[in-house]
This record gives C-alpha cells, structure tokens and sequence, in this order.
C-alpha cells in the first residue's frame, strides 16, 4: 500500500495539500478547511499521512513558497501530528498539534469575519479526541495522563477568543461543549462554571441565538451538573429542554438525556412508562420504577445494589438512593388501602406493628424504634399527613389527603 | 581641590558627549538634566559604541596627566575584590572563573554578545536609573563638607559636560542640595539608593528627578541581573583585566573597556526591566557596608588619588565592570554559601552593576570621577570611593549569586546579603585605616598584564570573555604563563589582521594548553566535596562553556575564604548598622578625601595602590575553613554593628538577620558547609533559572531533583517546625532513623495536640525535603491525621489525608481502609460535595467494602443522607476506630433534625427518656444501664433540649415529656458557645499560651 508510494506521488500529495489549505485560508473557505484538520477523523488525510511517512523532508515543501511559509507555525506542527498519529503515537501527535492549534488561533483572532468558525470547531473538537487517545497512550504506558488538562486549557483560550463581543459568540457555545465534555471526563466540574456564568450572564447575546446543537448540549451538561447538586427542578427543567429539541430518531443522545432525567423525573414523583425504559434500552431502572409503583423497599435496594457501579459512574446513585422514602410512604399506603379494605372506619389508624411486619414480610428486619423513626421521618417530609402517638406506637393518618403527592415537587429537603 | 577641577574640566566634554548618550537615550525622559545635553549626544545606540571608543582615546589623552593615576586606583579597586577571593584558594582566578561560567557563561553567551545591544542597554539602563538613586544617596553623603571639593570638580564637569558622566560627581556636587530631599527616601529606599549612589553618578545629574528612581529601581534590579551574568562573563576575563588594569594603569585599556561596555548600555529601553522588583530593597545599607569595609579601608591611598584623578580613575572603574567575572565569581560564591543573602544581593548586584556599569558608560573622561566619587559618597565620604569600587566586584558577586536565585528566594535571602554588607561594612568602618593588605594573586596579575594588553588595544567584551575562559581553565601557574603567551598572541594577530572586533570570540575555540590535566586536579579535588549535581545541570541547560562545575565550587570556597566578601555574608544584621555607618563614615571619608586629595600626587597613589593589592592575597590565603570563619566573622561584625542609624530599622533588621544567623550557628559544620552552600546555590540557582524561562518550557523539566535532595545529619529529635524560606540545611534535616524516634516520641508523649502537630510538621517537613515516601511516611502521616481528627483540625487532618490518598496510590502500606473511611465520612458529612461523595464511593474496591470501617462509614453516610438519626446514632455507638470523631462533628446537626422531626410527628408528646436513649444521650441504651449513667444522660438530654428551645412538660407520671405541637415552633439552633470570629475554635488564645516549648 502506501509503503509503495513513490517520492514524487508522496511529494505532490504533500503539496497538494499544502495548496488546498493556503488556498482555503486565502479564499476563506471554512468548510473546506475544515477537513483538512481534522487530523483523526478525516478519511482524506490518509493518503496524505502516508505521504508524509514516505517524504523525509516535507518541512522544505512548506517553507518554499512564501505563501505557504507564512503559515508555516501552522503547517510544520499539523503534518508532524497527521504522520505521529497515522504512526499511532497520539500523544505526540497531540503535542503537534496543540502547537498548530495555537498558532491557528492566532491567525484566527486576526480575522475579523467568522468564517473559519468552522475550523476552529473542527480544531476544538480534534484536540479532545487527540488528546483522550494521548492519554490512552501515556497511561498505558505508565505515565501521568496530562493531555486531557492541557486541551482544556488551550480551549479555554479558543473560549476566550470567542466569547468576547461579535459575530466569533455564536460559535462559544460548541466550545463551551467541548470544555464541558473535558471537565466531566477529567472530574472537574467545577471548572464549569466559570464558562457558565460567561454564557448565561451575557446580555449582549441571546441564549437562542446559538445553533440548536450546541444549545443543547449544553442544556444537557448543565442539566447534569444541576443533578449533582441535587436541584431537581433545575435538572427537570434543563433536560427536559434538552429532550425535547434533540432528535427522537437519534436513539444515543435520547438515552444519553433520559439516563439523567428518569431519575429526576422519579425524585418528583414521575414515572415513566415501561415502554419508554425498553424503547432506549434504560431497564436498569426498570427495578426502581416497579419498586417506586410497589413500596417494594427490597427490590430498589437490591436495583441499587445492581447497579451500583453504574449508577456510581453516571453519578445518579445519590438520587436514586434518595428513593427510598418514596417507596416507604409508597408501602405504608399499600398498608392503608389495605386496612380500608378490611375496616374503613380504622383505616387512618396504623399500627406500627403493621409496618414492621411489612417490612419484616420484604425482609428487611427492623424494631420497634427505627419502625417510629421512618414514620417519623415520613411525617416530617410531608410525605404523609398526620401524627404518630409514642405512647400506643400508631400512626395516625390524616383524613384528607393522608399520602400527598408529589407530582412535579421534590421531597422537602431535610 | 583645584587638581581635581582641572582634570574634570579636561575631561569633562568627551564624557559628557558619551554620558549623554547614555542618558539621553534611557533616561532622557527621567533625566531632566541628561536631556538638554541630548542633542549633543549622540542618540543613535549603535553610534555610541563607536564614539565612546573614539573618545577613550580622547578622554585618555585628556585626562592623561591625570588619568594614569587614575587608573591606577580603579584597577586597585578591582584587584582587591579579585584578591579576597583568590586569597583563600590557591587558584582564585581560574576557581573563580569556573564559579563564574557556570552561571555567567549562560548568560554570557546570551548576554555578552548581545553587549551592545538591548540586553546590555537595559542594564545599564537600569543603571542609569540607579544612578539617579545613588545621584541622591551621594549628595547626602557627600553633604559631608570635605567632599564638596571633589564634587566641586564633578559640578565644573557637569555644567561643561552637561550631564554626562560627570553626573556622578556632579550629583555628588549638585545633588547635595538634592540630598537634603533624597537623603529620607535614601534610607527607606534603601539598596537601591544606596546602590544608586555608588552606582553614581551618570544619571545623577537626571537624578535631580528622584521620581524616576522607583521604578527604575525595578527595573534595574532585573537588567542587574542579566547585567552581571553578561558581566560575569566577560568578567572571566575581568579579573585578569581588572588587576591588568591596576598594574598598567593602562589608561587606554581601561577606557577602551569602559567605552566597550558603555555602548551596549545605551540601548535599554528604560521600560525594559519586566522582572520583578527587588525584594531585598530593604537591604541597601548592606551594600554601601560592603563597599565601605574592607576595600575602604585600604584604598585610602586612593583618596589622595582620587581628587587628583578623578577621571582616571573613572576610566579604571569602568574597566572593572567590564571586568565583571570576578564579580560575578564571587558572586556565585556568596550565592553558595549564604542563600539567604539573596535579597542583599540582589542589592548588591545593583550596587555592583551601578557602580561597575555606570563607570563604564561613564567611563571614557567623566568616568573616572563618578566611579571614584560615587563610592565614596555612597560608603564612605572620601577615601572610601576606591573601596566602593573593591567592594563593587563584591557586590557584584553577590548579586550574581542572587541573580539566580532573586526571584523567589529573595525575601528570606535578604538576610544574607545584609550580612555580607555588614561584614564588608565593619570591615570598612575597623578597616579604613588597615587599608593596606591588598596583594594581587599571581594569576590575577598575569591577567591583568594580558588583560591591560587587552585594554591598550581597546578590547571587545566578547574578547575578554575569550581570555577569561582561556584563563578559566589554568589551574597551575605555569598553564597561565603560558595561556597568557597564548593569549597575547592571539590578540596581537587579531588586531594585526583586523579582526579584533569582527571576530566572533564567544565561538571562537579556546587553544589547548600545555597538560591541562594535570592543573585541573587541584580543582577536581576541591569540587569533589561540593555536590557534583551543578556540573550535570549546568551543562545540560546551559550552553557549554569551558568553565566546569568545578570551578564555581572552587570560587565559592574562595570566596568563602576572602574575607569581606565572607563576612558580609555571614552578617545579616550588619546591614541595618551599615546605614549608620555609613552616613558616618561618609562624613569622615570625605573629609579625609580632601585631605588626601590635595596631599597626595598622582604616582604615590598608585603605588598605594598596588601594594595593597599584593599583600592582601597572601593574607586571605591563610583561611582555609570558611564556616569558622564566617563565623568569627559574624561575631565579629555583629559587635562592629552598634552604629547602626535608625534605631527602629536597626531592630526590625537584626531581627531578620537572627533569624539565619542562628540558624547557621547550629547547623552548620565545616565540612558540611560548603557543600549545604553549593547545593543551596543550586537550588537558587535553579529557582532562578526557573523563573527566568518560565513562559518557555525547559526550565522546570530538567531540573534533578534527586541532585537537590537533602540528605540529614541533624541528630536532635525534637525540632519546632518552621516553614522553610530558603533551601533547606542538611545540618537541621533529621534523617531517617532520627525521624523514626521522634515519631515515637511524638506518639508517646504526655503534651498538647499543638505541640504535636507542630513536632509532626517539622518531621515532614524533614521527610519531604529528603524526599522520603515509604511506610514512615505514611506512619506519620496517618499519626498526624488522628491527631488532627481526634482535635477536630480538619485543616492538618486534610493535607495528611491528600499525601496519604498519594501514598497509598503508590501501594506504600498504611492503614488504607481506616483512611478511606474517614474520607468517605468527611466528605458525607461535611464537604457536601455529591461528586466526590460518588467518586470516592466508585473507587471502593470490593475487598475494602468489606472493611468494617468501610462499612460502618458506609452506613453512616446513608443515615446521613436519609436522615435516619436512629441509625445514626446505633452507628455513632459502634463506631470503630475514630470514626466517631468524625460523627462527633455532625452529632448536633443530627439531633437538631431529629428533635425538628420528632416535634412534628410526635403527638401530644414524646418522653424525653426516649429522646435521650434515641439521640445517643445515653451511654449505652441497648443494655441494662446502670442508672448512674443513664440518669446523667438522661440530664444531658434535658438541658440539651432545653438550650434547643424544645418545649418540655411533666405528665402524670412524673416523666418529663416533650411538647411536640409546641416545640415545633420554639426549636432553635443555639450559637455555639465556644464559637469564635474567625471560625476556628483551635485557635483560641489559650491553646497558644498553653503550647507546649
């Protein structure tokens, strides 16, 4: 295959090259810039990276036009990455092509039109994907994996070139994704915000204003970041934003958005349909939700248990977790229509000896005190009406309303 | 008096045209004075190299009556310097001169050849600036009455020359009325002034604007240090020129070398000094000290001298801030050894740079007298100007060392600065009349001889660099003789074929000696003691100079062993004295500059002169162990300090300065010493290098950690914790074994939680520094963090846990389960952060859930997050280990939600016996309790709820109840009672009384 490419072919492949770019910059053609950078996702580089391995000497093809050697910052350090990653050594190729970047965005800054808006994005995204496969590489081989932080940094200073007054805004907001995807990927979150408060404080640009991919992207960061902090309505809200513009037919970022919002949706009481679950494949939660529908505490227990991991990862362990006062006021009114069944004068009257059986009946031992203190705690978040008497150990149920629902509200915080 | 007018006036046009430059291109704006003469000088920086050597001739020629004497004094001035150091080593020029390349070589290469150019410029520049500080400092010093003779001769040049170099001078003259004003600022402004004052005069005259002076200070502290490291490495020829100097008196020479350096200043933009200011400003006095010490002292030949020929002299001067290398050799040598001293010697170095540079861009005519002037207005009034110009290559040396290491060190190096100022300062107060031992090394004077070779012929600076490096790596008398032949061949048949100037001497290849082998064994031996880590790191980062390692080793321990230099360094607390001394001294200098101007000729002072220079070598040779030395040196000067000033900047000094000298008292042994110093330097060194290149990205990576690691000696187990300024001293690092019994002793011990966490601290400290990461570590880490749970500082108890996460990921055993339930707790209960909650929870390795105290944490945290206060406190009950420290943290929080729940479930009431048992008031509910116990809980549980604003009531049975539906809205969370402003209780007052000695 290429291994065979004769010099003179490698060379007018290099050229070839070299000329499509300088002539992209000069006509100020973003699009077709932009696969020319595109460095691990581009087919077309290929043949060009082949050539490049067989061409010992391309840094000369770069500096002897004047035209090409003023891009020449560029240039050197892109072919060095294209040949480094057709060789498979990313972080090296990473390294090359953080210099290129750099020296893109220099150039970048200096045009006043946003018409490279385009590049810049394919450079954004590629410096991730780059530096994600860099630190594969280094710490397969044992070393700190420092790439991921680095692409941070360089796009923070795409951000800062963006995010300024003018037509380069409408396209922060794809930067801004791409940091988002870095700062979960690398756990630091927190560098979120500063990225946010630019983008949501700015008056001089309309939040609509930005492409609807990158709205919601963010909408789908944010709304995860809104679930760590346990601000259910905000995370509702958001991703529920998110679902709604996305494509249904787009089967990963669907479930992508409802991994997140199920268990939000849960925390405020609702539930999805099991054919929601199946249509995306989500039947992690399928325990949750029949155990959100029973008051079975041990099936959610055990759904947790389950999936722990996994839930740990995505981070909605804590909120699940959170279910389970839910399914106790869920067991105790299963108590309650019971009870009605059978006497309904009595009904509002529950003793507690009835609720330590169920729970004894799902096996979950407990005495006579934690039975007082979940009832207790019951009580206390409003998750069910009336009082408890310590003196003859019974719960006594309000008769209007004894089980409110949530429907749409979270539990109260403690 | 009248001597002294003339050859001003001679002098004074040339010099004024090539001050002018100077000034008018830096300064122009600062110096109001500078600037009218603009116009006549020459504004182009590239022109003015051309015409400062056009003119040397001129100047030479002029003040020839005059200048030979002159000269003479410089080169003594510069001899003595390049004396102290060689005197303690055999071989003092070429150690030095290895000192020297491997600091200055770096920056040779990229200063030097860039002398002309902006490089350069900005040093003088910031000179110049420094001038107009020490224009200032020397009308105060000067207001001396003997002064005003000489000053008068520097105002006659100035008002014929204008500004120029005359300004030195003439500032001294004119300035004095300044002075009144200047002189406050002086003093607070310290270094620079001071420096400014010896610097002299250029700028002086533009002194008159003292505004400028602040920044300018700044600035030149940065392009100082470029400055000296340029300077150090021309200065590797400079010793040998500086002695050349004094020996020929070679006015040419000198002027030419002073017109070399001149040009090169011009081009500084005056903004360019981007570094950061100099943190040992304070230092001032120091420098003026060291100036006035033991150079003072023996110059007082040169005083007579001095009126005579003052533009001599100049020249003379400026010749040894070409000449820089000793300077930037000792330098390095008090960089070694007093770390410390980085903040003097950044001041220092100014000083140095000041007087040397300025004198160079002077140089030509005026010159002469600015050099001489400014040092003695700076130090001492009169005689004093030829030991300002020995203790400039002093200064110089040191702030060479602290070029390095200024940045970052340069707070806590200050100390050592001020020492080596105190020392050179009592030096010159005990000295002035000792004057006299300053003998010249042989090496030095073979140098010299070259090096005035040099000068006739007008030398570049790169040539001198050339012949320095040439110098640098004779080791034995016999390689120098016949480098020296070497050497003056090669420059004779460049100066016959034309290339003297267009040759490339910082490429050119230095010839091969005569078995040069053999020499370096002496050196080799010497460097052997120090650390051999310079070598490897210099050679990797900086570019190859001929000079090894070996030599800067060599040059420290010279310096070490030179005795101003040494001392200085040993004193911090000289340099609040200095001042006092100073301003003292400077009355009386000038008063005996008079006398001695008008008394004595020309030729005599000469003669003075180079006596001096001979014997004093031979003196200094004799000290071989440089601590003692120091040491009795800074006692020695520690007693000359009693002058100081101010009594208030006097006290704040001292206190500084205690600090090192007690420190240096118990650590340091004489073997140890020098190699604590070398290293130090390193580290400085490095620290330097750091900043320099930050922004490029090679510094950092290539520095050998393991070359800097200490290894301990100290033997004492018991050690207070102080957080370390500087690098650390392997004399007060306990090693390992040491540290194994302190932490048993720690662990045993009866006393307070202060006084362990301070003995705790200092013990990693002393593991950090030796960079020691094995169960030890992560024993007195987990120590140190259930001591810091166990007294609620969750700050220490933080950092421990961090090291220990690292510790363990590096599989160095510890208890990792214990440690991994405290963090799961600490971050459930208190830092409230959901994902490193769930991070840490993801990376619980099955085998560690199955921990007890894993589990326990586990459960703990989900009570928490349910709000299932019965679990909690069941789970606070069995607590393993100091879990329930942690628990203890969150038990109030816990049982205010739990009373605020109860209240709104319970109806009617609730009996507060169930409350205690559920809350965890009793000691144990589960059992039979004994009723002791239970009743005091029981009573807890009470006032506990009473001071929550639970609304209690007896029913029937005589049980206490609690009132739900009445509670529910009186329930309140208390203020703490032993709540604090600032948060944090450990730090009540009482707890520092009571600390532990």
């Amino acid at each position: 295959m290429a291994a065979y490419l004769s010099l003179a072919e490698s060379q007018r492949r290099i050229a070839g090259y070299l000329h499509r770019f300088v002539d992209a910059i000069a006509r100020q053609d973003g699009p077709t810039l932009r696969p020319l950078l595109a460095v691990s996702s581009s087919a077309s580089l290929l043949p060009l990276a082949d050539a490049l391995a067989n061409f010992p000497d391309s840094s000369r093809l770069v500096t002897q036009s004047d035209q090409i050697a003023q891009f020449a910052e560029i240039l050197l350090p892109l072919l060095r990455s294209i040949q480094s990653h057709r060789l498979r050594c990313f972080a090296e190729a990473y390294s090359s092509y953080e210099k290129a970047a750099n020296a893109f965005l220099q150039e970048f800054r200096n045009w006043e039109t946003p018409w490279a808006m385009e590049a810049v994005h394919a450079i954004a995204l590629e410096i991730r994907l780059l530096a994600e496969k860099g630190d594969r590489e280094l710490a397969s081989v044992g070393k700190s994996p420092e790439k991921l932080q680095a692409a941070g940094s360089f796009l923070m200073k795409v951000f800062g070139a963006l995010a300024g007054k003018g037509p380069k805004r409408v396209g922060a907001l794809y930067i801004t994704c791409q940091l988002f995807k870095i700062y979960f990927k690398l756990g630091t979150v927190h560098l979120c915000r500063s990225v946010i408060r630019s983008i949501e404080t700015a008056r001089i640009f309309d939040f609509e204003e930005f492409p609807l991919k990158d709205k919601v992207t963010y909408m789908y960061y944010t709304g995860r970041l809104e679930v760590f902090n346990e601000s259910f309505l905000a995370a509702d809200q958001k991703l529920t934003y998110a679902l709604a513009r996305s494509d249904p037919l787009n089967m990963s970022n669907m479930r992508m958005i409802l991994k997140y919002l199920i268990p939000v949706k849960l925390s405020l009481g609702i539930l999805p349909k099991m054919s929601l679950l199946k249509k995306y494949n989500l039947l992690e939660y399928k325990d949750v939700v029949d155990a959100l529908k029973t008051g079975d505490v041990r099936l959610l227990r055990q759904a947790l248990q389950d999936h722990e991991e996994q839930f740990l990862r995505s981070g909605v362990y804590l909120v699940l977790e959170k279910l389970e006062l839910i399914v106790f006021q869920r067991l105790v009114k299963k108590i309650y229509i019971i009870q009605k069944q059978k006497d309904p004068d009595k009904a509002h009257q529950i003793k507690l000896d009835l609720i330590i059986k169920a729970f004894k009946w799902l096996g979950i031992d407990m005495d006579v005190d934690e039975g007082e203190c979940i009832v207790t705690m019951l009580i206390y978040k409003n998750l069910i009406k009336g009082y408890f008497a310590h003196k003859s150990k019974v719960c006594v149920l309000s008769k209007n309303d004894p089980f409110p629902k949530l429907s749409g509200k979270p539990v109260m915080a403690s | 008096m009248s001597q002294g007018g003339e050859p001003l006036a001679g002098i004074n046009p040339n010099p004024s045209e090539n001050q002018v430059t100077y000034v008018g291109q830096t300064h122009a704006a600062s110096n109001p004075y500078l600037t009218p003469p603009g116009p006549q000088v020459w504004h182009p920086p590239p022109q003015p190299a051309p015409t400062s050597w056009s003119y040397r001739p001129e100047n030479l020629s002029t003040q020839n009556g005059y200048p030979s004497n002159y000269y003479y004094d410089p080169q003594r001035d510069a001899s003595v310097p390049s004396h102290t150091q060689s005197g303690p080593s055999p071989t003092p020029n070429a150690q030095l001169q290895g000192y020297s390349t491997p600091y200055a070589a770096s920056y040779q290469s990229s200063v030097v050849p860039h002398n002309n150019s902006a490089d350069y410029a900005t040093s003088f520049y910031s000179n110049a600036n420094i001038n107009s500080s020490s224009l200032q400092v020397a009308p105060n010093q000067n207001t001396g009455a003997s002064n005003q003779p000489p000053f008068q001769n520097s105002v006659g040049h100035t008002s014929s020359t204008t500004m120029s170099n005359s300004n030195i001078y003439y500032n001294a003259s004119g300035d004095h009325q300044n002075t009144a004003t200047t002189a406050p600022s002086y003093q607070s402004g310290g270094y620079y002034y001071q420096q400014a004052g010896q610097a002299y005069a250029y700028p002086s005259a533009n002194q008159g604007s003292t505004t400028v002076n602040p920044s300018y200070q700044q600035q030149y502290g940065q392009p100082y240090y470029y400055y000296n490291h340029p300077a150090g490495g021309t200065s590797v020829g400079t010793e040998g020129t500086m002695p050349g100097g004094a020996n020929a008196g070679s006015h040419p020479g000198v002027g030419a070398a002073g017109g070399y350096s001149y040009p090169t200043n011009q081009p500084p933009p005056p903004g360019t000094s981007s570094w950061r200011p100099d943190p040992g400003t304070s230092t001032l006095p120091p420098v003026q000290g060291v100036g006035a010490t033991g150079y003072p002292a023996q110059y007082p030949g040169q005083f007579q001298a001095y009126p005579q020929k003052p533009a001599d002299q100049v020249p003379a001067s400026a010749p040894t801030l070409l000449l820089p290398s000793n300077n930037a050799i000792q330098g390095n040598v008090f960089f070694s050894q007093t770390p410390n001293m980085h903040v003097s010697s950044t001041n220092q170095f100014q000083q140095a740079s000041q007087s040397s540079q300025p004198q160079p861009q002077l140089q030509p005519p005026p010159p002469p007298y600015p050099a001489q002037i400014p040092d003695t207005r700076q130090i001492q009034g009169s005689s004093q100007l030829h030991p300002n110009m020995v203790q400039m290559p002093e200064t110089r040396q040191v702030s060479k060392m602290q070029i390095p290491t200024n940045p970052r060190i340069a707070p806590g190096l200050s100390t050592g600065t001020v020492k080596v100022d105190r020392g050179s300062i009592s030096t010159g107060g005990l000295a002035k009349p000792a004057y006299v031992n300053v003998s010249v090394p042989k090496n030095d004077t073979k140098l010299t001889s070259i090096a005035e070779d040099a000068d006739k012929v007008a030398i570049p600076v790169s040539l001198k660099a050339y012949v320095e490096r040439s110098f640098a790596r004779c080791k034995t008398d016999a390689q120098r003789t016949a480098n020296q032949a070497l050497m003056k061949e090669v420059i004779t048949k460049a100066s016959a074929e034309g290339t003297l100037f267009t040759k490339n001497w910082d490429l050119e290849p230095l010839l091969t000696l005569p078995s040069s082998d053999a020499t370096n064994t002496n050196s080799t031996q010497e460097s052997t003691i120090f650390s051999s880590l310079n070598k490897e790191k210099r050679k990797s980062r900086w570019e190859p100079v001929e000079d090894t390692p070996e030599k800067k080793v060599e040059l420290v321990s010279n310096s070490t062993n030179g005795g101003p230099s040494n001392i200085g360094y040993s004193r911090p607390e000289a340099t609040p004295k200095m001042d006092g001394k100073n301003w003292n001294t400077m009355k009386f200098v000038k008063a005996q500059k008079q006398s001695n101007f008008s008394s004595s000729g020309r030729g005599s002072f000469k003669k003075q002169k180079t006596n001096t220079f001979i014997r004093k070598p031979a003196g200094n040779a004799d000290s071989s162990s440089d601590s003692d030395k120091e040491r009795e040196l800074t006692k020695y000067y520690s007693s000359a300090i009693s002058i100081a000033n101010s009594p208030e900047e006097k006290k704040r000094r001292e206190h500084r300065s205690k600090r090192f000298d007690k420190r240096k008292i118990e650590g340091s042994t004489p073997n140890n010493s020098s190699s604590i110093l070398t290293r130090k330097a390193n580290a400085m060194l490095l620290a330097k290098n750091y900043d320099e290149n930050s922004g490029t990205d090679r510094a950092v990576e290539d520095i050998d950690w393991d070359s800097l690691t200490v290894k301990g000696t100290c033997q004492e187990i018991e050690k207070r914790y102080l957080r370390l300024t500087s690098a650390p001293d392997p004399s007060t690092v306990r090693p390992e074994d040491v540290l194994e019994k302190a932490l048993k002793m720690v662990q045993t011990s009866n006393k307070n939680y202060l006084y362990k966490c301070d003995q705790l601290k200092s013990i990693r400290q002393d593991l950090t520094v030796q960079r020691i990461q094995n169960e030890l570590t992560a024993k007195v880490y987990e120590t140190h963090a259930r001591l810091a749970i166990q007294y609620g500082d969750l700050a220490e108890y933080n950092q421990c846990q961090s090291q220990l996460k690292r510790l363990y990921a590096e599989s160095i055993k510890g208890c990792a389960n214990e440690f991994s339930a405290y963090h799961l707790l600490h971050v459930s209960i208190h830092s409230n952060n959901k994902r490193d909650l769930l991070s840490s929870m993801a990376r619980l390795s099955i085998k560690s859930k199955q921990d007890e105290a894993v589990k326990h944490a586990l459960k703990v945290r989900a009570a928490v997050s349910s709000g299932n206060y019965l679990l909690f406190f069941r789970l606070y009950k069995a607590a393993p280990n100091l879990n329930t420290c942690f628990m203890d943290l969150y038990v109030e929080k816990m049982r205010f939600e739990a009373v605020k729940s109860m209240s709104k479930a319970y109806r009617p009431t609730l009996p507060v016996r169930y409350v205690a048992q559920v809350l965890g008031f009793m000691k144990n509910s589960e059992e039979k309790k004994s009723e002791i116990t239970d009743k005091s809980g029981f009573e807890d549980c009470e006032q506990w709820l009473k001071a929550h604003g639970a609304v209690l009531k007896s029913d029937g049975s005589g049980d206490l109840q609690l009132d739900g539906k009445a509670s529910m809205t009186t329930l309140y969370m208390p203020e703490p009672e032993n709540a604090v402003s600032h948060g944090d209780a450990s730090l009540a007052v009482d707890d520092f009384l009571t600390r532990a000695p």
